[in-house]
């Protein structure tokens, strides 16, 4: 950056910048305020203003305002993705933080020029200075956006998996796992998971998987499905796998999958006839 | 007294056998011998082994429980693995094969589950 340039932007930042602050207050009113989104007081966005202020005064002040690895300009940036952070979380949109952003950048334009007299027209070099500056901005709200959605979409996924993978005490000690959709290995490790835990804490005696809404199978997801069989079993508990359809069968043959020891039965209700025999349950109809 | 091992009697002819952090089964040769020989002695038909302590087994401690079952099974003992931890069910099977030498129960309380064919 050149030295002009450089003391150029000191100038107009030693000039009263408190002429500014209620200025700067105006885009946030209009994009945050009670007339719009609702979603700052006036107070809050006089505060957002008055920080925003004091950290592009201190960027400008700084020995070279164009270096965009300068803590002074890291803090900018920050302040940007919080401030998308909050407005998101407030039920706000990435587009009301980016014109936010843009409307900020031209009343910070149009109040310097005016406070300073020196038409930017003339001064070519300080408006591509701040369109520089202002454009990395809102790299930083669009960046901290996508964080966001990336984390809530993990959430989701995460609250997906647990919603499908539902483990029931459908009696005293026996534990049902039906399974839809398709098994991968993450999949298959979260329900092996849960269900030792289940054993453990409800202390099953019996555990019935039933597969019936599995469409496909892979030979890894298959030696785990094998394995939860054999960490039940070792737990003291009998598994049971159920609904095990033709496809599923000819694929657990043709990947040399060793069933030994492990017992299936058609139907989840045949999985639990022998889940109620193991325990010595007899259920049987109302004598009329 | 057996070191690194609490042997208890807990029936007629049962025995709880609870393993301590203190248990050294490099010297498996000796410790077998002498649960082996207390165990005779008392006439014990079944030995329950609780491992509610142990978080992992690895194939150290599981060629341990292997040499200490196959004994029992020689001198007309039954050993049942009990209170078997989920993440030591998750590390066992995934490197045994087929069943283990020693059957496994959730309690003491459930013995009559265990081994039944599944």
């Amino acid at each position: 950056m050149n030295r002009k340039l450089s003391e150029k932007l000191s100038a107009l930042f030693s000039l009263k910048i408190g002429n500014i602050s209620p200025l700067l207050a105006e885009p946030g009113k209009i994009h945050f305020g009670s007339d719009s989104s609702n979603l700052m007081d006036d107070d809050e966005i006089a505060d957002l203003s008055a920080e925003f202020l004091s950290l592009m005064a201190e960027l400008l002040g700084s020995k070279n305002p164009d270096d965009r690895q300068s803590p002074e300009f890291h803090a900018l940036e920050m302040f940007f993705a919080s401030l998308s952070h909050k407005i998101l979380m407030r039920g706000g949109r990435v587009e009301e933080v980016v014109r936010y952003t843009q409307l900020l950048q031209y009343t910070l334009i149009e109040a310097l020029e005016k406070d300073s007299g020196i038409p930017f027209t003339e001064s070519r070099s300080v408006l591509h200075y701040f369109t520089g500056v202002f454009n990395e901005l809102i790299m930083a709200v669009f960046r901290s956006y996508l964080e966001e959605r990336e984390r809530v979409l993990e959430a989701q996924a995460a609250e997906l998996r647990e919603t499908s993978t539902p483990i029931t005490e459908i009696w005293d000690g026996v534990l049902t796992l039906p399974i839809i959709g398709t098994l991968d290995s993450s999949r298959t490790m979260l329900v092996m998971e849960a269900l030792l835990s289940r054993v453990a804490k409800d202390h099953a005696e019996v555990v019935v998987m039933d597969l019936t809404g599995v469409q496909n199978i892979d030979s890894q997801v298959s030696h785990h499905l094998i394995q939860i069989v054999r960490a039940v079993q070792l737990m003291g508990s009998s598994a049971i796998i159920t609904g095990i359809q033709p496809e599923i069968a000819r694929a657990l043959i043709s990947l040399n999958i060793d069933l030994t020891g492990v017992t299936t039965r058609a139907s989840l209700s045949d999985g639990l006839k022998e889940a109620f025999r193991r325990l010595g349950i007899q259920v049987s109809h109302k004598a009329s | 007294m057996i070191p690194g091992l609490h042997l208890t009697r807990i029936g007629r002819d049962a025995f709880l056998l609870e393993p301590s952090r203190s248990l050294n089964i490099r010297d498996k040769t000796r410790l077998i011998e002498r649960i082996a020989g207390e165990l005779q002695q008392a006439k014990a038909s079944c030995l329950y082994y609780d491992l509610a302590g142990l978080a992992l087994i690895d194939p150290v401690y599981y060629a341990w429980l292997d040499a200490l079952s196959r004994t029992m099974a020689a001198i007309n003992v039954r050993m049942i693995c009990i209170h078997m931890q989920p993440t030591a069910a998750f590390a066992l099977s995934g490197f045994i094969t087929g069943k283990p030498a020693f059957e496994t129960a959730l309690d003491i309380s459930d013995v009559h589950f265990a081994g039944s064919p599944v």
